[in-house]
């Protein structure tokens, strides 16, 4: 595991809301996360693990604090540099799979191709290799609808790799599927990060938070240091 | 995948919404163009008819509205009627050449038709009518039919078929048929003016007047010295298309608006449409922003759905509208319910400016009406509108 981070985050704060409703959902976090590591944000439901790895996403902006992604202040960038940031160097895995429900299997992984630096001729192509890499060639022209819940998982890792970028950052990827289908998702995560990428996961799931080389755990907004652990392997 | 294919996918997906705002804008492109079509087609045909009425001064009832004028210029009927001495009063002016017209309308073959009454010598003189088929008549007290050539071929008549006419339903047999004129004269049948005001009981009464004139230079003086001798109302044919034209350009500015307000309709179906599909379609507004969608590429997405509705809506709209015009002012004029859209001729129709504008009218319409819903997509942020989808 290399050492220098690809994601680092200092003394973020998010609230939510105006005047005196204001909810604090996280408060002071700083992390570090090497590239090529395999990180879990653990913590209670409504704990703001989802809104931490929503902000390092670019998805959200901080109330206060930095965030770099490979040593850049996301938090200084426009809208149209965030959404740039996103085609590029993140991909995003959702508990809900938030495949595009009007497009096959295929189109799902070439409509994330519109906004990347995947050159046209060779979209089809990728978006075929990355379904098989899933083991789902054989559904390349179904639909979201006609998929069972680990396929639409798979596609939607799938989904996530065809940019080719530097991290994923999944949202309780395994949240909503049976123990065989889990199985299933997390064999392909697992082989994804040996292939280099970086992955950061929020997640319930024990077992999995104890394959992490980094864990974070995230209570009422705060990073619990004590639960929090780095691993060597 | 691009952003078109990607469009597509988005409209057709609900195909009910689709069908039912595609309609929308169909509908109120057509009703647009058809009304615009046959007002065109309107003026067109009120102008070469009064082109080819062929006389100097019409002289006509006095206080004669706008409207019956119009139905003198396109040869049809007219509600007063003038007393026959008046023709006497007029052929006795000087440098006057004067036909006396008896307008009836009745029914033949099921179609509404006209039926003029003439002085046979003189309208032949007057007309340069010539015989195609049969024979013209032989007195003013002849009880024979001449048809114009238009006339014969739509309603399926030849020499020898009689047709009934008045409240008795007389029956009167067709003697002759008149090569084409290119006027109204093809478009209707005579009989001798005797004939008709007998059969119509009409005995004593014309229609109107037309005239010719020795010296056109003296246009006014004839005018004057017509009107001064009985009451009357003289007009040059000029003054007559001028008059019709104005009143048509009224009815055409009229029709135009009642598109229009159908045409706002169907664009506020449109931005229904679209605000519908923002607001069902967050969730996935706001995963294309995670994906890298930028905010100018969901908004173009929208406004191109917005546009496609605009483009197919409007070429159907064209097709709907320009048929309509064709269909319903042929049997507008069939029936004869509305003098004003009784002139309206399939040819005229067909105006490529009229089709290429109309649909471009109708792709920026749509356009404009998506900008709003275009808008409010494109400034959701990602969570917003995923946790909100």
């Amino acid at each position: 595991m290399a050492n220098k981070s690809i994601i680092k985050v200092e003394k973020l704060e998010k609230i939510y809301g105006k005047g005196t409703v204001k909810t604090h959902a996280l408060r002071n976090i700083s992390i570090s996360i090497p590239k090529g590591s395999f990180s879990c944000l653990i913590g209670k439901s409504g704990h703001g693990k989802s809104t931490l790895l929503n902000l390092i996403g670019g998805l959200d902006r901080p109330t206060d604090g930095k965030i770099y992604i490979e040593g850049i202040d996301i938090t200084k960038l426009n809208n149209s540099q965030l959404a740039e940031l996103r085609a590029e160097k993140i991909g995003f895995v959702f508990q809900f799979f938030n495949l595009l429900p009007n497009l096959t299997a295929l189109e799902n992984i070439q409509a994330s191709m519109m906004w990347g630096k995947t050159p046209k001729n060779d979209q089809s192509t990728k978006a075929r290799e990355l379904l098989d890499m899933v083991g789902l060639s054989d559904k390349a022209n179904s639909k979201p609808s006609e998929l069972s819940g680990g396929q639409q998982q798979r596609v939607s890792i799938a989904r996530a790799l065809a940019n080719d970028p530097s991290i994923l950052l999944m949202d309780e990827p395994t949240g909503n599927l049976d123990s065989e289908s889990e199985e299933e998702v997390l064999k392909h995560i697992f082989n994804i990060h040996k292939s280099g990428k970086t992955i950061v996961i929020v997640t319930h799931n024990n077992e999995l938070a104890k394959k992490a080389d980094l864990l974070f755990e995230i209570r009422d907004g705060k990073l619990n240091n004590p639960k929090s652990k780095t691993r060597t392997k | 995948m691009n952003t078109i294919k990607f469009v597509f996918s988005n409209i057709f997906r609900s195909k009910g919404r689709f069908i039912f705002t595609f309609l929308g804008i169909a509908i109120g492109m057509a009703s647009f163009v058809a009304l615009l079509s046959m007002g065109g087609s309107m003026r067109g045909e009120v102008t070469r008819q009064a082109e080819a009425l062929g006389s100097d001064i019409m002289i006509m009832p006095e206080n004669i509205c706008v409207f019956n004028q119009i139905s003198i210029v396109t040869g049809d009927t007219i509600s007063e009627l003038m007393q026959y001495e008046i023709f006497d009063d007029m052929s006795a002016i000087e440098g006057l050449t004067v036909i006396p017209h008896l307008m009836q309308k009745t029914g033949v073959e099921g179609m509404s038709s006209v039926i003029g009454g003439v002085l046979p010598a003189e309208t032949k003189d007057f007309r340069d009518w010539e015989i195609e088929k049969g024979e013209y008549f032989s007195s003013n007290e002849q009880n024979a039919i001449v048809l114009g050539s238009d006339f014969a071929i739509t309603r399926g008549l030849t020499i020898g078929d009689t047709i009934p006419l008045g409240r008795d339903r007389e029956e009167l047999t067709v003697i002759g048929i008149l090569k084409p004129t290119s006027s109204n004269d093809d478009a209707a049948m005579f009989m001798p003016l005797a004939t008709t005001q007998r059969v119509f009981e009409k005995e004593g009464y014309i229609s109107y007047m037309s005239a010719r004139v020795d010296d056109i230079t003296k246009m006014d003086y004839f005018i004057a010295t017509i009107e001064a001798t009985a009451n009357v109302q003289a007009s040059t044919d000029k003054q007559l298309l001028g008059n019709a034209l104005t009143i048509l350009g009224s009815v055409n500015m009229t029709l135009q608006l009642i598109a229009i307000v159908a045409l706002i309709a169907a664009a506020f179906g449109i931005i229904n449409t679209m605000m519908t599909a923002v607001y069902e379609r967050r969730r996935e507004i706001g995963i294309l922003q995670a994906i890298g969608a930028k905010r100018s590429a969901i908004f173009k997405i929208f406004i191109l759905e917005s546009g496609l509705y605009g483009l197919f809506g409007g070429i159907a709209g064209v097709a709907i509208g320009l048929a309509t015009s064709v269909f319903a002012g042929e049997y507008i004029s069939k029936i004869g319910a509305n003098e004003l859209l009784k002139g309206v001729r399939p040819e005229a129709s067909f105006d490529l400016w009229l089709i290429l504008s109309a649909v471009a009218f109708s792709l920026v319409i749509s356009i404009a009406a998506g900008l709003y819903p275009a808008w409010k997509a494109s400034k959701m942020t990602p969570m917003e509108a995923i946790n909100n989808g």
